[in-house]
């Protein structure tokens, strides 16, 4: 993995992470948006300038890869080095969780 | 139906103060209804309601318009139209709660800024130097032969670049002001 895509992407914003996350199967923004409030109880709404760009960034840096389009809506999913840094963002949650137990 | 016309400078990173214009007019019984030619603004007459109103700044939105749409449509966003690369959206703040905005997080608002620093800013910066280039030979031209339209021309030109610098320290000033309030 090049240095370019760990410096700006791990750590990553909970919203690229939700992205990511969602998109391991094919889905579109709005599907993203819809399935992160169901995830978080309403808690987190993704906006669209925010989810747009997000997606134009992520597709260009080959994390993610455009699919098919539906109905205006272009469906997207996961590549290789996207599922690559998502484990590695994991691992360093995991990392801050683990010390967080401990030191409480 | 009652019309208004308005003329409003918003400098490229005013859009925030361009947001909250539209929507106090809104509130006030005017619905933005386009904004064209040199920042002239058309309002039609309208119950007051508190509506919110959202700029981005994404030349790939643009170039693919249907997508972008439809992510802000999906979202419950009216789009309006594009203005000098700017594109407009517009949200009843009853269907919204609190203060919905377009971005959800600072990165994402800082990307913005960005892409409006690359798209307006990096071509006026560079227009500066470029400017010079002429100016230098008219100096030159005036000092050598003394003539009278030349040393005419050298004072408006002078005054022209003047009022450029001023116009980019302004603009510096306001992106300060904007990444303050932003980050």
């Amino acid at each position: 993995m090049n240095q370019h895509i760990k410096k700006v992407y791990v750590p990553m914003t909970e919203t690229a992470f939700y992205i990511l996350l969602c998109l391991k199967q094919p889905n579109h923004g709005y599907g993203i948006v819809q399935a992160v409030e169901r995830m978080t109880g309403g808690e987190i709404r993704l906006a669209p300038g925010t989810m747009y760009g997000s997606l134009a960034k992520m597709e260009k840096d080959d994390l993610i890869r455009f699919i098919r389009e539906e109905d205006k809506r272009k469906i997207y999913q996961i590549t290789d080095l996207g599922t690559e840094v998502l484990q590695m963002e994991l691992k360093r949650i995991e990392r801050l969780y683990r010390n967080a137990q401990e030191g409480l | 139906m009652e019309t208004k016309r308005t003329f409003r400078i918003f400098t490229i990173f005013q859009y925030k103060e361009e947001q909250d214009y539209l929507r106090e007019m809104h509130l006030s019984g005017w619905k933005f209804v386009k904004v064209s030619g040199p920042c002239i603004y058309y309002f039609e007459k309208c119950v007051p309601e508190d509506v919110i109103y959202q700029l981005d700044y994404n030349k790939d939105g643009i170039a693919h318009k249907e997508e972008y749409v439809k992510v802000f449509s999906d979202c419950g966003w009216e789009y309006l139209q594009d203005y000098a690369g700017y594109s407009y959206f517009r949200k009843s703040a009853s269907e919204t709660e609190g203060a919905e905005e377009i971005f959800c997080d600072d990165d994402s608002r800082q990307q913005m800024m960005m892409r409006v620093c690359k798209g307006r800013l990096v071509p006026v910066v560079l227009t500066l130097p470029i400017m010079w280039i002429p100016y230098f030979i008219l100096f030159i031209y005036c000092l050598r032969t003394g003539a009278e339209w030349a040393r005419c021309f050298l004072i408006l030109s002078t005054g022209l670049i003047c009022l450029y610098a001023l116009l980019l320290i302004m603009l510096a000033c306001q992106y300060r002001k904007l990444k303050k309030r932003e980050l």
